[in-house]
């Protein structure tokens, strides 16, 4: 089937009411403890290697390369890149769904500007200097309660004071007599935010000699997230995705990155206890998504909308929720690329809203500077 | 008042003399700039620059082709072109001859001057500038510039081969240019337009600053005056060209930057520049960052004001700038203390320490071309960014935070509290078995020192005392 867009619409509104009996309990109570996970995948993802458009003849002659030869299913109109495993898994349960055709609001395929842009929200590069997910946790007031698997502290966080995080060093602390001594005499010298971090290394179960392997982290943060007292946002980095040569099919080098977004899934499922997990909402953010056409040399190139995977309990159902652009020449951004009809801040303010219990206007207001964003909690999340 | 002499530089070795003039000890070394003194060769920037271009030309131009279905080939080529091309050594041996200056010679205020340039006109991590570029832009384009004018360093540091591609000069070609009208830009429909990085960077962070109040016209009218400003791109070369003025990329026509208009042409660049480095507001940043830096996150009008005089006095001539900041910096040595940030805690903990830091010259040169470069030979790189803070790899243009608050979290906490232990495992021999050793490095380098020492003796053995004493916070701050 080559879908174009006004019968995809309709498609989409079929699908949805196919899910409908399966959507089980949507209650989320505001007293509960919710999390949100973000995982930025970095060098620009490629949504249609991840899910990519089912019966498009034009898209399969673009990427004759480059096409996956075994996908899973996922619905009518799109696969699944074999190597998201655990998604589909989710998938089967109601526990996953992605956006596709989406980005930020950012069209200079510069990975520089675009990784700059998609953590602060902003328009012009460099020129905020706190992150949306910052903001967003600012205004809903979580001091102390993020968690960045990464060093230093990522953009995308910033904003908001006492985030914690870890990306273990891999020796050993000193002596914990040694480090008394050295808590003292911060105490002494009236040191309040060294003795602050001081008091959360000495506290927190994480163990510092480990390895900074993505799994790891993973299943660190997914332990900490389901502790009723423990952090509400972590924030993970996965990078690679800008393959210019032998991207490769079912297992080429997007699919190695896929992977790794989906070993970070698994292992914060496996990690996190159920109720924690049925409470959480894991997004990916990226800069851009890349060209239809495959190069020379059986790569892509930098190019504009991209796809947002989102799993966990908080997803409403499973679903590809698209105003879906077509892929005919005139439909491409600038000939070249996916479209992006749906503008991805829309969804981190919805997520945000949903998970921190804000209302959506706040959200826009104090993370986005009033922009006009459609709220679409109800479409994609568990409200 | 010892603190003064980690303020402004890396604190005082063991084995040298306490200056009895310190505020004059730290002016004498502001006057010329002399050579580095790192004995092993130095590559210049040229040569490393040939490398870059071996690499991309290499990986794009013949690599992704051959080994296009065969990603765990393509990896393996890819592999071996990093290390013939050196990709995983040169900014070791870059970091090494930075450390070196801190450490070593002669001129540690110049040297941590010098890292405050390279940082002010910061070079971010983009593509392959910090494996092979980075390190030689600033001992070429930031440090000759130490004794001259504040222009030149900003002329300089904006033709660079390096700032022109952080800042994607070379995709910025004027709507109205000749370019605009070829006939392959119909064609393949990529018409002529600005890039406006580097000309708001120029603005924002290399000069004015945005308390200057430019508006967005001004940003695309100052890279309107940049357009034509590129690398010369061909063939064989790629991206890695010199830096030319390609005067069929330039906007034709007159343009107006805050308020005042610059004819078309080449020479249009160092006009408006000249005006830039002469708006008060750019006097006010220099000095505002120059304060934050050594001084404390939020520097005072007053701290500030012998700093913009100098500077007005001098016509923007960097020595005396510096001698300005440094003065300022002694004045208020007692009252203000300043968080290090992790570079700068590791070079003092060196030089305290006498620690064997950096590998020496002779480990750097049994590096061969082709080969991977030995754990010892790659330590810089990695333990800087292990700490979070290699100077060639900020995450934005705008370079590394100098605001203290940005380096203090649980992991950056737990690297100092950690390599404070291991810098144990870098003492020298004779350290070992000195019995002053902590005696003479806290007599030299803190106004208390029997309350310090006091401090280390809790503990007996030399790898606590050594995380003691570089944990300590009047080790912590300067």
């Amino acid at each position: 089937m080559k879908i174009s867009r006004r019968n995809f619409l309709k498609t989409t509104a079929l699908t949805s009411l196919y899910f409908a009996g399966f959507s089980g309990q949507t209650y989320a109570s505001s007293s509960k403890k919710k999390n949100l996970v973000i995982i930025m995948l970095r060098g620009g993802m490629d949504g249609l290697c991840a899910i990519p458009v089912k019966g498009d003849k034009n898209f399969e002659k673009l990427r004759s390369k480059i096409n996956l030869d075994r996908t899973l299913k996922l619905t009518s109109d799109f696969d699944l890149h074999p190597a998201l495993k655990t998604f589909k898994s989710l998938w089967d349960q109601n526990l996953s769904a992605a956006v596709h055709a989406t980005n930020i609001p950012y069209t200079g395929r510069s990975h520089f500007d675009g990784q700059n842009l998609m953590e602060s929200g902003g328009k012009i590069p460099y020129q905020e200097k706190t992150g949306w997910l910052g903001r967003g946790m600012k205004t809903a007031r979580l001091t102390g309660q993020g968690l960045a698997l990464a060093l230093p502290m990522p953009l995308l966080i910033r904003g908001v004071p006492m985030n914690n995080n870890y990306f273990p060093v891999g020796r050993s602390l000193p002596y914990p007599s040694t480090l008394e001594l050295i808590q003292k005499v911060y105490k002494e010298y009236d040191e309040k935010l060294l003795n602050e971090n001081l008091e959360i290394i000495l506290t927190r179960d994480f163990n510092n000699r480990s390895s900074d392997d993505a799994w790891i982290l993973a299943s660190s943060a997914g332990t900490e997230l389901s502790k009723p007292n423990g952090p509400k946002v972590a924030v993970f980095e996965v990078d690679g995705f800008d393959t210019h040569a032998a991207q490769g099919a079912t297992d080429g080098a997007h699919a190695d990155c896929l992977s790794d977004y989906d070993n970070i899934v698994r292992s914060l499922k496996s990690s996190m206890s159920k109720e924690a997990f049925d409470d959480t909402l894991i997004l990916t953010l990226t800069e851009f998504g890349r060209t239809i056409k495959q190069n020379s040399s059986n790569g892509t190139e930098h190019g504009y909308g991209s796809a947002i995977l989102m799993a966990g309990g908080l997803v409403k159902k499973s679903q590809v929720h698209t105003d879906w652009p077509g892929l005919k020449r005139k439909e491409l951004f600038e000939g070249r690329d996916l479209n992006s009809t749906i503008d991805s801040r829309a969804i981190y303010a919805s997520a945000m809203s949903t998970v921190f219990d804000v209302d959506f206007k706040k959200i826009t207001k104090e993370v986005f500077w009033g922009e006009n964003l459609p709220n679409l909690s109800d479409k994609l999340f568990k409200a | 008042m010892k603190n003064f002499f980690r303020k402004v530089a890396y604190g005082i070795g063991p084995n040298e003399d306490v200056p009895s003039d310190p505020l004059n000890w730290a002016l004498d070394q502001l006057g010329d700039v002399p050579d580095l003194s790192w004995k092993g060769k130095i590559h210049s920037e040229k040569e490393l620059r040939k490398h870059y271009r071996d690499w991309v030309y290499g990986d794009r131009k013949v690599l992704r082709k051959k080994y296009k279905d065969n990603k765990t080939l393509y990896k393996t080529h890819k592999d071996i072109l990093r290390h013939k091309t050196g990709q995983k050594f040169w900014e070791s041996l870059e970091i090494s001859v930075r450390h070196n200056e801190g450490i070593n010679s002669q001129h540690p205020v110049l040297a941590k001057l010098w890292m405050f340039w390279g940082n002010f006109f910061a070079i971010s991590e983009k593509d392959f500038l910090a494996n092979y570029s980075t390190g030689p832009y600033h001992r070429e384009i930031i440090r000759p510039n130490l004794n001259q004018s504040f222009e030149k360093m900003v002329y300089d540091v904006t033709t660079s081969w390096a700032m022109i591609h952080h800042l994607d000069n070379s995709e910025s070609a004027g709507p109205k240019s000749v370019t605009a009208g070829e006939e392959w830009r119909r064609r393949k429909k990529e018409p002529a337009t600005i890039n406006e990085n580097h000309g708001r960077e120029l603005l924002e962070l290399h000069t004015v600053s945005p308390k200057a109040g430019y508006t967005q016209e001004d940003v695309i009218q100052l890279a309107y005056i940049m357009t034509g400003w590129q690398h010369r791109w061909s063939k064989q070369n790629l991206e890695t060209g010199n830096v030319w003025f390609n005067s069929e990329y330039h906007q034709r026509g007159k343009k107006t930057v805050l308020g005042k208009e610059y004819k078309r042409g080449k020479k249009a660049l160092a006009s408006v520049i000249k005006d830039l480095v002469n708006h008060q507001n750019c006097r006010d940043f220099v000095a505002e960052r120059l304060c934050r830096y050594l001084i404390t996150d939020e520097p005072t009008k007053e701290m500030k004001q012998p700093i913009i005089d100098a500077f007005k006095k001098s016509d923007g001539f960097i020595p005396e700038i510096h001698k300005a900041a440094i003065k300022v910096a002694f004045e208020y040595n007692d009252k203000y203390k300043k968080f290090q940030t992790p570079e700068n805690w590791l070079i003092q903990v060196a030089k305290l320490g006498n620690l064997q830091w950096p590998p020496s010259p002779e480990e750097m040169a049994s590096y061969e071309l082709g080969t991977k470069p030995s754990r010892k030979q790659r330590s810089p790189e990695r333990l800087l960014r292990n700490l979070g803070h290699h100077p060639y790899r900020a995450k934005q243009p705008n370079g590394w935070s100098d605001h203290s608050d940005d380096w203090i979290s649980p992991e950056l906490l737990i690297r100092r509290l950690v390599y404070a232990k291991a810098s144990y495992n870098f003492s020298k021999m004779e350290n070992s078995k000195n019995a002053i050793y902590y005696e003479s490095i806290v007599e030299k380098n803190f106004d208390n020192p029997s309350k310090i020492m006091k401090y280390l003796n809790q503990k007996n053995r030399a790898v606590e005392k050594h995380t003691l004493l570089f944990n300590h916070p009047e080790f912590l701050k300067a």
